[in-house]
């Protein structure tokens, strides 16, 4: 599980729980400008993960840290598909986010408002 | 931006103007719009940035590609009635309408950026409906919501006396106040 939060011009995005030991990482600062949109989408669980490293996969059960799939790297932290937001990133390190939050819904809204628009 | 695609763009926005036409942004998911538009869920969050995204994409394209031609070919009707008929004729099904009514329900209440798009084209709606004629400066606005509200009673129901006849007995109704000549 993640909390996701707005801090000033940046997305702050911390690992919460045991989770900081199956990602191998605690905290993500990404600056909002580098923020493309993010989605509630409980199907992108299903998607290839691609070769991890490092990080955790047990299919079914948690899918948390970065993987490595066509070139991109995807920071994953998902048990619970349901839950699950794909926050698209540019010029980062990664390339998305997919993690898991308490409100999907409350997310979504909180960082399309806050991403700055052209 | 540079980067190949694997798939027709414009092919891809204007299948999801049809999807978020009739089904709303809510009740299409990311699965549906994959399923739809054959694209891969990674291309799609690498070329439109998130569902969002691909929707204003998709009303752009809508108010574009769907309405103003609608709203060109309105400015041209002799009366009401016939900007009417054309208005819930001209594309068969009436979908020329579609997404702008859905939008302007669902999203733009609380979407700024959406607000701006349905806005435009609502304005420009009623200067088409006007046509020149400033002798009652509210009456335009009335048109446009009278041409919406056929619109989404034609989306709800194929019974009764259908949007034609009604729109017909309204500018049946106006013309009694209206100039001789028409």
């Amino acid at each position: 599980m993640a909390r996701v939060q707005v801090d000033g011009d940046a997305l702050v995005v911390v690992i919460e729980g045991l989770d900081k030991l199956w990602a191998l990482k605690s905290r993500l600062t990404i600056p909002l400008s580098n923020v493309r949109g993010v989605t509630h989408d409980p199907g992108m669980i299903r998607e290839a993960k691609g070769i991890r490293s490092p990080g955790t996969h047990l299919p079914g059960v948690i899918t948390a840290g970065s993987f490595h799939l066509d070139d991109e790297w995807v920071f994953w932290d998902v048990q619970n598909p349901a839950k699950a937001v794909v926050i698209e990133l540019t010029d980062e390190r990664y390339a998305r986010l997919v993690v898991q939050v308490d409100d999907p819904r409350a997310t979504v809204a909180l960082i399309e408002g806050a991403i700055p628009r052209a | 931006m540079g980067r190949p695609r694997g798939f027709d763009e414009t092919e891809v926005v204007r299948a999801a103007a049809t999807l978020f036409a009739h089904r709303a942004y809510d009740g299409v998911s990311i699965d549906d719009l994959v399923t739809h538009l054959g694209v891969h869920r990674n291309s799609l969050y690498k070329t439109f940035g998130s569902k969002r995204g691909l929707y204003m994409a998709a009303l752009r394209w809508h108010v574009e590609h769907q309405v103003r031609p609608l709203i060109a070919t309105i400015g041209e009707a002799r009366d009401f009635a016939e900007a009417a008929r054309r208005a819930l004729a001209v594309h068969g099904d009436g979908a020329a309408l579609d997404l702008l009514l859905m939008a302007a329900v669902e999203l733009a209440p609380t979407d700024p950026e959406v607000a701006v798009e349905v806005t435009a084209a609502l304005d420009a709606l009623d200067e088409a409906l006007a046509a020149g004629d400033t002798s009652a400066p509210g009456l335009a606005g009335a048109l446009t919501s009278a041409l919406l509200g056929l619109r989404l009673r034609a989306r709800t129901t194929s019974s009764g006396a259908g949007p034609e006849q009604a729109g017909a007995a309204l500018a049946r109704r106006l013309s009694l106040h209206d100039s001789p000549q028409s």
